[in-house]
């Protein structure tokens, strides 16, 4: 049984696009077409306390927002899975991405599938069984791409942060005309913050790679995470900071309810304003800085255009590790 | 699941894809070990056909055709017949599979650390296997090495590979979770203990065959702890495959009705019910 190739949307077949990307990719050194610069960068923060049915009329507003044009696209949302632990909250919460979905599917999106690759377990559908998608989004397994186990297509990073020269990706995250980036909003004992950048993880293949995706770690995973930031350049981020993790991220950590939403397409601006929401000083987390700039991208809060709630109105400062008192937001 | 889901899920190319797509040669292996249990040599013969195109020159096998480098799956290659897959690829993989080791056990790294004043951690004693070359070694891909190599050595005993089985049996035992059995590898999480998996309990406990050792005696309490729990089809498989390892899977054991959601787990499921029955295709 073979994948149907739907059209991209820019009138080429998905077949006729990858086969373009590539040769485009070989030619130039770079992956995936390029987008205009986005000025200045929108990041929108709603208020959203309980995961219910009013969450997806706030979505829906949220992503209306940003007059994105989905009509006739494929988009592909990417959650963040980890671990198999329904009642704790290390994973995006089911209901926020099925809302992000019907969202998409509702502004004319031609097709709107799930897709992630967690880093530590290989049975991604029992995982996602186990964290509630089953339950909550309708026909789960005919949405749902495992990007571990995807097919693959080398890329090259038009951009290179880590010593990583090529990299091999799904074709699914590399054919999509929209990659929506939708994780929770956690602190990470390594990197300080894992939020809708470092979520990119997730889209490299396990297949290839392994359990967990080690290469990343060697290459440098700040650099990585600036590296598959280029890669993916397409992209929109919805934030689940309804409750996030504080502490001991992105698996141990405690439950905090910060009771928003971070959005907008630019993920290094929507990052920084999370990190903003938690107290962590952006320009403290070392793949902002690196990604900072790139396609036009905002890091400092002067150049953020905020729109919804104003970031003193919603602080919710996170507790840090030990480790990483020096990046708390003074 | 059946030999007929097998059959239908084959690619033109004699390949399996673990879902739907292109082949990749994890579930095509498997596929093959279970066809050719199950007399259906044809089918195996163009899935064996198939891994040949991911031969590397450097004796091991890619894990996708066009990615150009040899990973893990080498080990599982190795673990075909040999009167399938051909001496001289058989020997290429077992002389890849010898000469790899994850990266902090490499000369090179171990100078770097020394030269940094940085004490060597216990558990980086011992070699064991990286799912990608050029990175740290797991609990995985040193379950399948261990595997391979275990039935090389009673096809062909050799010391060379006893030697390296020996290593990477240290190397597990060297990992275990605080509270028994095995994670992908990472003991704690800044200095938090980390929690066992299913999955990688078994493959551990399955390469640990014929250890006798309390590591693995807490293994096994765990293990069997998860197998009355559990509701994955991979992480029962491996499981199964673990307990009976050491003779801890009741007779006539049957797994729970959950689902397989890859051809890889529609396969191992077959390949771990020939072991029940005594037939071994991991042993053997």
């Amino acid at each position: 049984m073979r994948r149907t190739h739907g059209t991209s949307g820019f009138g080429i077949t998905r077949r006729e696009w990858l086969a373009a990307s590539a040769a485009a990719a070989t030619l130039t050194g770079c992956a995936g077409p390029a987008v205009p610069p986005e000025v200045p960068a929108q990041v929108s923060i709603v208020r959203a306390t309980e995961y219910d049915q009013g969450l997806y009329d706030t979505v829906r507003r949220t992503i209306d927002e940003h007059r994105l044009d989905v009509r006739g696209r494929r988009v592909v949302v990417k959650p963040n899975l980890v671990e198999f632990e329904p009642h704790n909250v290390i994973n995006t919460h089911p209901l926020l991405v099925h809302a992000v979905c019907e969202a998409f599917r509702s502004m004319g999106a031609a097709s709107v599938q799930i897709a992630e690759g967690p880093g530590h377990r290989r049975n991604t559908l029992d995982l996602a069984e186990a964290a509630g998608y089953f339950k909550t989004v309708p026909r789960f397994e005919e949405v749902f791409v495992d990007l571990n186990l995807d097919d693959v297509s080398r890329v090259r990073p038009s951009r290179r942060f880590s010593r990583l020269e090529e990299l091999y990706l799904p074709n699914t995250v590399m054919g999509a005309d929209l990659l929506v980036s939708v994780p929770k909003m956690k602190t990470h004992h390594w990197v300080g913050a894992t939020l809708s950048m470092k979520n990119l993880f997730g889209v490299v293949p396990g297949g290839v790679y392994g359990w967990p995706k080690n290469v990343l770690h060697w290459s440098g995973i700040d650099e990585c995470i600036a590296d598959l930031d280029a890669l993916c350049p397409r992209r929109f981020a919805i934030v689940d900071g309804i409750v996030g993790m504080e502490g001991n991220g992105p698996i141990l950590g405690a439950p905090k309810a910060a009771g928003v939403l971070v959005a907008g397409r630019d993920p290094v601006a929507v990052d920084a304003t999370c990190c903003r929401v938690m107290r962590i000083d952006p320009a403290r987390i070392k793949y902002l800085r690196l990604a900072c700039g790139e396609r036009g991208s905002r890091l400092p809060e002067g150049e953020v255009h905020q729109i919804g709630e104003q970031i003193r109105s919603v602080a919710t400062p996170f507790a840090l590790a030990p480790e990483f008192q020096s990046i708390r937001l003074t | 699941m059946s030999i007929e889901t097998l059959l239908s899920g084959q690619n033109r190319d004699g390949g399996w894809p673990y879902v739907r797509g292109g082949s990749w040669t994890e579930p095509t292996v498997y596929a093959v070990l279970a066809l050719t249990a199950s007399g259906e040599t044809q089918a195996a013969a163009r899935g064996v056909r198939w891994i040949h195109t991911t031969a590397r020159r450097d004796g091991g096998w890619a894990p996708y055709a066009g990615v150009e480098q040899s990973t893990w799956v080498t080990a599982l290659v190795t673990l075909l017949p040999v009167g399938l897959v051909g001496k001289s690829s058989h020997a290429g993989g077992i002389e890849w599979l010898l000469g790899t080791t994850g990266k902090e056990s490499t000369g090179l790294y171990r100078l770097r650390e020394w030269m940094l004043g940085n004490a060597r951690p216990a558990e980086l004693e011992f070699p064991g296997w990286p799912w990608f070359p050029g990175t740290a070694a797991w609990v995985g891909p040193t379950s399948l090495a261990i595997l391979a190599l275990e039935k090389e050595n009673r096809r062909k005993p050799s010391r060379r590979i006893a030697e390296r089985i020996e290593e990477g049996r240290r190397f597990l035992l060297r990992r275990p979770c605080r509270q028994g059995g095995w994670n992908h590898g990472s003991v704690q999480d800044l200095a938090y203990d980390s929690r066992p998996y299913p999955e990688t309990t078994g493959m551990a406990l399955a390469a640990l065959r014929g250890v006798h050792s309390p590591v693995v005696d807490r293994a096994l309490e765990v293990a069997g702890g998860f197998l009355g729990e559990c509701h994955s089809a991979d992480a029962l498989n491996w499981l199964r495959l673990g307990l009976i390892a050491h003779g801890n899977l009741a007779a006539g054991y049957c797994p729970p009705e959950v689902p397989c959601r890859t051809l890889s787990e529609s396969s191992l499921d077959l390949l771990v019910a020939e072991e029940q029955k005594g037939r071994s295709l991991f042993w053997g």
